[in-house]
């Protein structure tokens, strides 16, 4: 347990020590105290970073959850052919790797080559420019959505294989029908699950990086430096050379994320005990 | 063209460079004051305070057994790394692909500070040696018998590795002077002869669009801060200058910017060129489809160009960029590296040593241009015939080595890069480049660009100078 | 966008138990024969079509020369297929490094991922089985920590490292992985309601040490919840990108998410030198690269998802 302090407290304690300071190109550096973070309260750019990824959180994971659900849902009424395929087929993106997801999805968006736009052209159907500013949030909803549906749908699934047996023949005495059934039994059962995966669907969706950074490189001018608050601070860090503020930077948006977890988890409760 | 360089591994990359007057590297005439040849910074001219290392420490240290580790992007260098081992058996260089670009800048930067992990020797690009001269992470060669290659290099860019007090920061490897590659048969469709100057590009690009809405006269790629670099020092900009360590003067919206800026932005509103990005799925799939019906590129553009859109070949002609003054004809540089020494390595001797011959060894040179197909730096390899003779079929047996030689010599001499390159490159894409791909006022974008980077250069300690 | 993947369903018991008080247990029901619903097959189907998109678009692009890459369409096949001399170029480009990263990642991620699990085991266990002093603050710091996005604090990550020798090492790699506060999270939540008080006190009395104990008492009680662990760290050790990319330097050391983008860049280089030749190679290489974990995972299918059911089972 030492080394597991050791290992994870370590680097962020430097890092919260390096979050004092500022480092200049020119002039060395200088103990700032607080003003790293208070210049970080002030800066536009990270706060429209948190909006726009509060935003994503708010759009995107309902989305996904909901997705999930049904998925699990059906797979559990036990109503569906292949039942393992699809379950197997809707899982598989979890273990695909974000860089070579992004890489597949890139591909497909594309405005003129790809496979999307030139059936849009043979049909002469009209096809969304997923690239453009005003798909691009959409655009990485849905790559994200992709990614991990099926890992979500897993969680909920193996909750709902839990549920006991007599329950449902209990309520099939009382003559529920299938819906019934999910309505009143299934989801109450879900619900610690459907707390877990919402928890990690905040810090996931607030700490989005990976995909709009490699995005990046096809739509630059969509997705600047800022696009999310996480790429905002490793931008700070690698191209600015501004480690010490990016580290501010970072626990700020820590402090972000432990808050909607908190309100999300107390929403949750209250509703639960009223 | 050396087409017989084309296999996968070696038709990549993008330069060349290379050297045949043999002896007069190595013994090098005289090298009296070696300076910024007006290059980098302010001071100029005067020769190097550092004192020269004498013939008989080299000796000594080149016989001593010693592992170099050379941080490099380029494929298969290990051809020209056995030249130099046969030629000093003592020492071995270990070759270390970190990454390209950006990549590679990040972790050298990374390990230089961290003191731990960086390499003797390292790639780097032109345009960021100001970078990691300002954290005085390079050593200055000078000492090492780098001031007598002066007459070898290319002027512009001994400029480009020079520093204010005659330090030379790195050894040009390849370069990048600018032209435009076009597709012959697409002009004659719609008869259009090859634009001489900006304005008859202009009206090219509005003819062409008009007589086939599918096609484009150009891409002016809208994530490519480089091309745009090396369009403004075609047009004479000075954006950037740097003088004594902590003065900076930031002028990327001047007069000639605005024109710049004026023109490009214009075309791109009117949609008469394409503003896509370069390099990417879509935009090599235009290039084989006849999208565009020139690309503005530099030397290592023909190679690259006839590996990636091989379906057009025997199409494509090369030219001169269009000129803003066509009595004075100018080009400006987009790519091309250097071979620099970091200051920690522990072995300075073997790694200078090792940094010139690489890159001025006559052999090494001319391999860098055949195996590597790099455009050279180095006049005599310029100059020579079996490298500017060569005839290439993919541009109907035009001698584009030859024109893009010709081209160098107009490449100016004084252009500057900023300290800070990795944000001067993002602040110009969000700035300037993303004007460009919303069609939106590009003249206006340069202030914003100016206003960032001001800001920018003042809170990481610098003095900014007004225009 | 989780960089982190957190371990799965046994959480989702934990959370419950905390909620709800006693654990409830059950037998995982056992279905009858049922009717199946052709419309509800169908629209899987069509939902399982749009995942497995992406999917056969790679398996299409790897057969591609890297000219039809750009010149045919993207859904289908070109008119010449040349799949297994896009591999031979793949495994054998730069001296074979393709299969060098594919080991690397192996190892990486299976060393991580049972390293990771024995850890969490011990620490969570720690946390459940003894009070000490500042146990619930250490706990919820830890908790908190994992908030904050690691990729600004990379540098710091590196910068230490470095001090200690182990940049540019697989320690670089494994060891930060080796800390995984999901883990931790859900094995002390489980250590405590699986590994009963009574035993450990029947234990102690038999005079067995406390490492005894735990090596062979308490671990065993927690090996479900271990492979789940086990299994979604290897899932995030594979899938890591950013760690290996700052902290390694040396190619023959990279993880193959690292090669193949380093690949890509040298594909899209730019000004900086490209070859379009490499795009192929990054195709066929992401495809390959996608084969093992898939196949780990249809042949621990049943191991994964029993370790699903139980931690279920808890609730």
């Amino acid at each position: 347990m030492v080394l597991f302090l050791l290992m994870f407290v370590t680097p962020l304690g430097y890092a919260a020590y390096l979050s004092l300071f500022q480092e200049r190109l020119i002039g060395g550096t200088t103990f700032v105290g607080l003003d790293n973070y208070v210049t970080a309260l002030k800066d536009p750019l990270l706060r429209e970073g948190v909006l726009r990824v509060a935003a994503f959180f708010a759009i995107q994971v309902p989305l996904m959850l909901l997705l999930a659900l049904l998925f699990a849902l059906a797979l559990d009424s036990g109503l569906l052919r292949l039942a393992r395929v699809i379950r197997l087929g809707i899982f598989v993106p979890y273990a695909v790797p974000s860089v070579v997801a992004t890489l597949m999805w890139g591909y497909l968006y594309g405005p003129d080559f790809g496979p999307f736009a030139q059936l849009g052209e043979k049909f002469d159907l009209p096809v969304p420019h997923f690239l453009s500013d005003g798909w691009m949030l959409s655009s990485l909803a849905n790559v994200v959505t992709w990614e991990f549906v099926g890992y979500n749908m897993i969680i909920l699934y193996a909750a709902l294989r839990t549920v006991p047996q007599e329950l449902y023949e209990a309520a099939a005495m009382d003559g529920a029908g299938a819906w019934r059934i999910a309505w009143s039994i299934k989801l109450p059962a879900l619900r610690p699950a459907l707390l877990l995966t919402l928890l990690f669907s905040v810090i996931g969706s607030f700490q989005l990086f990976n995909e709009p950074k490699l995005l990046q490189d096809i739509a630059p001018d969509v997705i600047d430096s800022s696009y999310t608050a996480n790429l905002y601070a490793y931008s700070l860090a690698f191209t600015g050379q501004q480690v010490n503020y990016a580290a501010a930077v970072s626990f700020l948006l820590g402090l972000v994320i432990v808050i909607f977890s908190y309100v999300v988890l107390f929403t949750a409760n209250r509703r639960r005990t009223s | 063209m050396h087409r017989a360089s084309f296999t996968p591994s070696t038709s990549q990359m993008s330069r060349r460079l290379f050297l045949t007057a043999a002896s007069a590297v190595s013994l090098g005439a005289a090298l009296t004051a070696c300076g910024g040849s007006g290059g980098g910074g302010g001071g100029g001219g005067s020769a190097s305070s550092a004192k020269p290392v004498s013939q008989t420490d080299i000796d000594e240290a080149m016989k001593t057994p010693t592992e170099l580790t050379f941080w490099t992007w380029v494929p298969d260098i290990e051809q020209e790394i056995a030249l130099f081992e046969k030629k000093y058996p003592a020492i071995k260089v270990k070759v270390v692909n970190a990454g390209q670009g950006v990549d590679h800048y990040t972790k050298l930067r990374t390990a230089i500070k961290a003191g731990e992990g960086a390499p003797d020797v390292a790639q780097m690009e032109y345009q960021a040696i100001p970078t990691f001269t300002i954290t005085d992470s390079l050593l200055d060669l000078s000492p090492y018998g780098a001031s007598k290659l002066k007459d070898t290099f290319v002027d512009w860019t001994w400029g480009q590795v020079s520093g204010p007090e005659g330090e030379i920061w790195a050894i040009p490897q390849d370069t990048g002077p600018m032209g435009m590659l076009y597709r012959a048969d697409i002009f004659d469709k719609h008869g259009i002869e090859p634009p001489k100057t900006w304005d008859d590009f202009a009206a090219a690009a509005r003819k062409l669009h008009k007589a086939d809405p599918d096609v484009y006269l150009t891409n002016l790629a809208a994530n490519e801060a480089a091309a745009w670099h090396g369009l403004l020092w075609q047009a004479g900009a000075k954006p950037y200058a740097t003088s004594g360590k902590g003065n900076v003067s930031i002028n990327v919206n001047d007069e000639i910017s605005k024109k710049l800026a004026a023109y490009w932005g214009g075309l791109a509103q009117e949609g008469v060129i394409g503003v896509e990005p370069d390099f990417t799925d879509a935009w090599f799939s235009a290039l084989n489809k006849g999208k565009y019906a020139t690309w503005i590129t530099a030397a290592w553009g023909p190679v690259f160009l006839s590996g990636s859109a091989k379906s057009t070949a025997g199409k494509w002609r090369a030219a001169p960029l269009p000129q803003w003054d066509a009595a004075k004809p100018s080009s400006g540089n987009w790519g091309g590296s250097t071979s620099a020494v970091i200051k920690a390595t522990k072995n300075p001797i073997a790694a200078a040593v090792f940094a010139q011959f690489l890159n001025s060894d006559p052999e090494s040179a001319k391999l860098f241009s055949t195996k590597q197909s790099f455009f050279p730096a180095t006049k005599p390899l310029l100059a020579d015939p079996s490298f500017a003779g060569n005839a290439s079929a993919f541009y109907g047996g035009q001698k584009v080595n030859q024109l893009f030689a010709e081209i160098g010599d107009t490449v100016s001499l004084d252009f500057q890069w900023p300290p800070f390159l990795d944000q001067a490159v993002t602040d110009w894409t969000e700035t300037v480049g993303t004007s460009l791909a919303r069609k939106k006022d590009t003249v206006a974008a340069l202030d914003a660009w100016q206003t960032r980077l001001t800001t920018y250069a003042e809170k990481q300690g610098f003095t900014v100078q007004a225009p | 966008m989780t960089t982190t993947s957190p371990p799965a369903a046994s959480s989702q018991a934990a959370l419950n138990s905390t909620a709800t008080g006693t654990p409830r247990p059950t037998h995982p029901r056992r279905r009858s024969v049922r009717r199946h619903s052709t419309p509800l097959t169908i629209v899987m189907l069509a939902v399982l079509a749009y995942f497995l998109l992406p999917l056969f678009w790679l398996a299409v692009a790897s057969t591609k020369s890297t000219q039809d890459l750009f010149t045919s369409f993207g859904l289908w096949f070109s008119r010449s297929p040349q799949l297994l001399e896009n591999i031979r170029e793949t495994v054998t480009h730069d001296d074979g490094v393709f299969l060098h990263w594919l080991l690397n990642t192996v190892l990486y991620s299976v060393g991580s991922a049972l390293g990771a699990a024995l850890l969490a085991a011990a620490a969570g266990y720690g946390f459940a089985k003894y009070r000490f002093r500042g146990n619930n603050a250490a706990f919820s710091s830890v908790l908190g920590a994992i908030m904050i996005p690691p990729t600004a604090l990379a540098i710091p990550t590196y910068l230490l490292f470095a001090k200690v020798d182990l940049v540019n090492t697989p320690w670089a790699i494994v060891l930060p992985s080796l800390v995984s506060p999901f883990g931790l999270y859900l094995m002390r939540i489980y250590a405590e309601d699986a590994v009963p008080d009574s035993i450990l006190e029947a234990a102690r009395i038999d005079g067995a040490g406390e490492l005894r104990i735990f090596l062979t008492i308490a671990l065993r009680l927690l090996a479900p919840g271990l492979v789940t662990v086990v299994l979604f760290t290897l899932v995030a050790t594979w899938n890591n990108y950013f760690l290996p990319l700052i902290m390694l330097n040396d190619p023959r050391l990279y993880p193959v998410t690292v090669g193949l983008s380093s690949w890509a860049s040298q594909a899209v280089g730019g000004g900086s030198g490209a070859n379009s030749n490499m795009l192929a190679l990054v195709t066929t290489g992401s495809l390959l690269s996608l084969i093992p974990l898939v196949i780990a995972f249809l042949l621990l299918q049943r191991n994964w998802q029993s370790g699903l059911a139980t931690g279920g089972v808890k609730q």
